[in-house]
């Protein structure tokens, strides 16, 4: 009978966390905190948004994959420093945004942020699992040509659907300034794409 | 092309069995897989009836060939071999506590070759004479022999060592009696004695207890037995006579260090000494003038610092800010090898990249293509992120 009742609590749980806005997962983590099962949760919610969002910064598939799995893991070690000062995704955007950083400095030590790294649009005709649309594939590329700042604004913004706020919050930086960033980026790759066709 | 209206969509499309596989190696990581399988099997419809099945996992059995086992004892009697536990074997072992030496005067050093050989007597020298007898023996005869033993005569005549084997910490008992074995006149006593009790010590012993020997010189045994012609052992520690040498502490007058013996002087000549630490400065000379970086370098590098350094302006003057108007974009050309003495980028441009037309875009292509110009727009983006900011 008690097992009965424990089964039938977890089940209650687990649709209940399924069922939960983010608003009232991020409510449940500051509550309850970050239990396996809620862990599992925020896994299936954000593990492709992780992973397209890496993808995006790093090109690789396998770079992405790392920068995905070492963000979870943090996100399982530091549970406890969520503060539920900004949303749960912003959270975990920003961890997975570090680990990229972290990896893109451990291939490369010198690399600048400030300079865009068109080295890397080679590699991405010839990586895993592309979406076959050639404009998108062209975009990337033109990702290439930017600042790393600047294609992570526009990556956040233009992709993830991210607002200023969440995006301000996650790079520590002013609206304003995220503003001008996105709308240079738009304009430079407008170029860009004007060019490449 | 307008991006913000013409919406692409992403380039990469995986597949969900790879967002199924790693979400299996992340839980694997973490160990909590047993947990989610549990929660994924109670959730199924239907299974609220059931309890939550979690697999146990199975060690398979190891395949230990090529691989070096631990090591094991076994056990005499039942030659059964179990493995060695080192904390719980070492509970048995007896630590025997470093020897130490005390002497009255100068601890740091004691001349053992001032200490005579009489005092520490060598045990070749005695295992001709001494005869061996057990405790229970020596028990036995102390019963059997105590009546009828004449309390006056007492004679020296064979003493025997105990056994090294047989620990006697100190003299506990002497026991005085005769061996059986003789029966000749007059009866044989014996002395055990342990190992640890001097010849000093037991000559004094026997005189306190014996004041025959006390008063009368050492007698040898065969004046004292003239009846018995039969070859008697010789008296073990009958008083010999030995000079007592007093053990001597002090420091030999030779050099105190027997085993290395005599120091040799060197016979190598002092100036050899002098000229190799000259070749030592000079080869350490050039080769550190040899690491040295170029001196020339080295000025121009402090001077090109001098000319760099700019005086800082005063706080209270207002600082001025570029305001760039809204939709147009800041490019910044830098074309290095058309200025050959370019020092810093004093070209800014404001292009307003709607007006632009296609060949200007496409020259401009070109021209960062060839590595002839950059284009940049500055921003304030992104301090090092950490998580104690959220």
């Amino acid at each position: 009978m008690t097992n009965e009742s424990t089964n039938h609590t977890t089940i209650t749980n687990a649709q209940r966390l399924s069922n939960c806005t983010e608003d009232e997962l991020t409510a449940e983590l500051l509550r309850a905190g970050m239990s396996s099962l809620m862990f599992a949760e925020v896994v299936k919610r954000y593990q492709k948004q992780i992973y397209y969002h890496c993808r995006n910064l790093l090109v690789s598939h396998d770079d992405a994959d790392d920068a995905v799995q070492n963000a979870f893991i943090k996100i399982w070690q530091n549970a406890d420093q969520f503060k539920g000062d900004s949303l749960l995704r912003t959270w975990i955007y920003r961890i997975a945004t570090n680990e990229s950083i972290n990896l893109i400095r451990k291939r490369r030590p010198n690399i600048d942020f400030d300079e865009a790294q068109p080295e890397m649009a080679e590699m991405i005709s010839e990586d895993l699992y592309l979406s076959g649309d050639e404009i998108a594939l062209k975009l990337q590329k033109a990702l290439c040509f930017l600042p790393f700042k600047q294609k992570l604004v526009f990556t956040l913004r233009y992709f993830e659907s991210l607002t200023y706020a969440e995006i301000a919050l996650l790079t520590s930086t002013s609206e304003g300034a995220l503003k001008a960033s996105y709308h240079h980026a738009v304009k430079k790759l407008e170029i860009y794409l004007n060019v490449l066709r | 092309m307008d991006l913000e209206n013409e919406k692409i969509g992403p380039a990469y499309a995986a597949p969900d069995t790879y967002f199924k596989d790693t979400e299996m190696r992340l839980m694997q990581r973490l160990g909590i897989q047993n947990d989610i399988q549990a929660l994924n099997v109670a959730v199924e419809p239907g299974a609220e009836q059931q309890k939550p099945h979690i697999e146990l996992q199975t060690v398979a059995p190891l395949d230990t060939t090529g691989v070096q086992k631990r090591a094991r004892k076994q056990d005499p009697i039942t030659s059964k071999s179990s493995g060695i536990n080192k904390e719980l074997d070492a509970l048995g072992n007896v630590v025997i506590p470093p020897l130490t030496f005390t002497t009255n005067e100068n601890p740091e050093w004691v001349n053992f070759g001032a200490i005579s050989e009489e005092v520490s007597a060598s045990p070749e020298s005695l295992n001709d004479q001494i005869k061996v007898v057990s405790y229970g023996d020596l028990l036995t005869n102390v019963e059997s022999t105590d009546a009828a033993l004449p309390a006056s005569v007492e004679t020296p005549m064979e003493e025997v060592a105990a056994p090294a084997a047989i620990p006697v910490p100190e003299i506990t008992e002497v026991v005085e009696t005769a061996l059986p074995v003789i029966d000749q006149e007059p009866p044989v006593v014996v002395h055990e004695v342990p190992e640890s009790v001097g010849l000093d010590e037991l000559e004094s012993y026997l005189t306190t207890k014996n004041p025959l020997l006390a008063d009368t010189a050492p007698v040898p045994v065969a004046e004292v037995t003239p009846v018995n012609n039969a070859p008697q052992p010789e008296p073990l520690n009958t008083p010999r006579a030995v000079e007592e040498r007093p053990i001597s502490l002090e420091a030999p007058a030779t050099a105190f260090a027997p085993i290395a013996g005599r120091q040799k002087e060197s016979a190598t000549p002092g100036w050899l000494g002098v000229a190799a630490a000259l070749a030592a400065i000079v080869a350490a000379y050039f080769i550190w003038t040899a690491i040295q970086p170029p001196k020339l370098d080295t000025e121009e590098v402090v001077l090109q610092q001098e000319e760099t350094t700019q005086p800082e302006a005063p706080l209270d003057e207002p600082v001025v800010t570029d305001t760039i108007p809204d939709g147009l974009q800041l490019v910044e050309p830098l074309i290095m090898e058309e200025m050959p003495k370019y020092k810093e980028p004093n070209v800014y441009t404001i292009i307003d990249a709607e007006e632009m037309p296609e060949r200007t875009k496409r020259a401009l292509q070109d021209l960062e293509d060839h590595n002839l110009a950059t284009f940049d727009m500055e921003d304030e983006l992104f301090e090092e992120l950490d998580f104690e900011s959220l």
